[in-house]
């Protein structure tokens, strides 16, 4: 069954950027020059220049709400090899997390990054756990090289949307 | 106009008991708390306060962040002063406050009192400094009252490790005269990185200054903007008037500029702005002062016309201590002009009437405490008479507008 949904939304996978909420979008420990539009935004995360970079120590706390409920499937993050994420926490529909709550809850899915994966190869989520997502909050605890600064330059979610109506564009959904 | 929540800690410990500020340390950091809370809380209605304490028993939250400013001025009153103050403690419950504010789109931002010395080490707070960082948690420092060795060093450092963009600031208030609240207002703390809070500032900056420079009829324009403002008025009516008669080509190009803005304004009794400045910032004449009577009566004569213009430009060579206020009142002021009636057509009007002797004789007999019969009343008569003349003429040579009110 698992096979079977997972071939059904290999079909319509789409890039989840454009139901993001960008008026939510938060970053915690962000250096204020490079921030995360530079991961996030379209121009921007093509640049290899820019990059996501963490501030006062090296974990990150990135929340992004949805302007409509999806699923995801599978998340892609790029960085380098030394300062890219290694350890990445997912949490789906928790609102305002902070660094000091973050290890309160069992995250939806945990994530070691691999350095296959830091070149752009997405990593497949436990997808029954993202079935219904509104918000996502991806908490990056190290990278690599342990150093002090984390430095990402690309995110890209993967998935479907829930909802039939689609105002953007046609697309295939697999629930009715 | 940022949308924040502040948690203000006060240091209550019993250094604060100190004199070395008016009347006491604890009396001018509470003074200027309750400033802050009001500056905060009229740059954003929908910005939090909150204030703990951080001596005392322990560090304790004595209000939330609202934006109730009642609240916070009820529990500033009664505070008792001593133990020791615990810095770190109060900032982490500070920050702990801000996290759980009800509108999580607030930016948080601390605002801590020092007033006593620090006994914590730079390590220990270079690293909450960073946990605040983390948490995008601002920082804005009082450094007051005691002066120990290294605290000035350890406070910059706690900033240093806080400060992201230049959204934290430090404050040095060194003892003296000039009272802790009177000091703060002029830094970033209070006008909030430029933006904001400056209205706000500049009126309690005016009132601050007000009470110890004084104004032009011992009336603080912050207490009673209209009675001050009816007087400047008048003032700069008779003023007017008598440059009218001496220079009349110059009074024309004014004239047209600037005629009904002000004069309107006195009659404008919902005017309840901050209103200090009745000159619409012109360029300035020197001109004579007239007697107080004569001033008086200009514009008691005014009013009971009920006309809006009543007479020509206005001179303002006084005003250099509102002159901060003045722009804003200029434009408040063209602004209700462009709604209000114009002038040209209602200085004839108003010369006109005033023509008309028995008019205004008999509504001179209507005032208390004016005798028709006084030579000064009777001079400035025939004075207005001959003015009025002269001013038809010169509202002939302009294009009158319609006569609205």
């Amino acid at each position: 069954m698992s096979a079977e949904s997972a071939s059904a939304t290999q079909k319509t996978l789409a890039d989840l950027l454009d139901f993001v909420d960008w008026s939510g979008v938060e970053c915690l420990n962000q250096s204020t020059s490079h921030s995360l539009a530079n991961a996030l935004k379209q121009g921007y995360r093509e640049d290899e220049g820019l990059n996501l970079e963490s501030d006062a120590d090296e974990q990150l706390l990135i929340y992004i709400p949805f302007t409509q409920v999806i699923k995801l499937h599978s998340i892609a993050i790029n960085g380098t090899e030394e300062e890219g994420p290694k350890t990445v926490k997912l949490f789906a529909n928790r609102e305002h997390m902070g660094f000091s709550n973050v290890n309160d809850f069992p995250p939806s899915d945990a994530v070691v990054l691999s350095l296959d994966n830091l070149k752009g190869k997405p990593v497949v989520l436990k997808y029954v756990k993202f079935q219904n997502v509104r918000s996502l909050t991806i908490f990056v605890e190290d990278n690599q090289s342990g150093s002090e600064v984390t430095k990402i330059q690309k995110i890209v979610l993967y998935g479907t949307t829930v909802e039939t109506t689609d105002m953007k564009g046609l697309k295939k959904i697999e629930d009715h | 106009m940022v949308l924040e929540a502040t948690m203000i800690c006060v240091d209550n410990s019993e250094w604060m008991r100190n004199g070395d500020y008016s009347p006491t340390r604890f009396q001018a950091q509470a003074d200027a708390v309750n400033l802050i809370c009001g500056a905060k809380t009229q740059s954003n209605p929908e910005n939090t306060v909150g204030v703990l304490t951080m001596a005392g028993k322990g560090v304790r939250v004595l209000v939330t962040p609202t934006s109730d400013l009642g609240k916070i001025l009820a529990c500033m009153h009664g505070l008792e002063v001593g133990g020791e103050c615990n810095l770190a403690a109060g900032i982490q419950v500070a920050q702990l406050a801000l996290k759980h504010r009800q509108n999580k789109k607030q930016q948080q931002r601390i605002i801590v009192f020092v007033g006593s010395p620090v006994k914590y080490d730079k390590k220990v707070l270079e690293m909450i400094g960073r946990k605040l960082k983390k948490n995008s948690v601002a920082l804005d420092i009082v450094n007051f009252g005691e002066e120990d060795e290294g605290k000035s060093e350890k406070l910059e450092a706690l900033l240093a490790a806080v400060n992201n963009n230049d959204s934290s600031h430090i404050v040095h208030v060194p003892s003296g005269s000039n009272a802790l609240s009177d000091v703060l207002i002029s830094t970033p703390i209070f006008t909030g990185d430029g933006e904001g809070g400056s209205g706000f500032a500049a009126a309690a900056a005016a009132a601050a200054a007000g009470g110890v420079s004084g104004f032009d009829f011992g009336v603080d324009p912050n207490l009673d903007p209209e009675l001050a403002l009816a007087l400047r008025v008048s003032m700069e009516e008779e003023r007017a008037r008598q440059e009218a008669a001496a220079k009349k080509a110059a009074e024309e190009a004014s004239k047209q500029e600037k005629g009904g803005e002000q004069p309107s304004a006195s009659q404008d009794a919902t005017m309840t702005e901050n209103v200090s400045a009745a000159a619409p910032g012109a360029e300035d004449k020197t001109s004579d002062l007239m007697d107080d009577e004569n001033a008086l009566l200009q514009q008691a004569l005014a009013m009971s016309m009920d006309d809006p213009a009543a007479s020509v430009v206005t001179r303002d060579t006084d005003m250099s201590e509102a002159a901060a206020e003045d722009q804003d009142l200029a434009l408040a002021l063209q602004l209700s002009v462009q709604e209000g009636s114009k002038d040209q057509a209602s200085q004839t009007d108003m010369s006109q009437l005033l023509a008309d002797q028995s008019f205004v004789s008999s509504i001179l007999a209507s005032l208390p405490g004016v005798d028709p019969n006084d030579p000064s009343v009777k001079d400035l008569l025939a004075s207005m008479q001959s003015q009025s003349e002269s001013e038809k003429k010169d509202d002939e040579d302009k294009a009158p507008k319609e006569d609205s009110k």
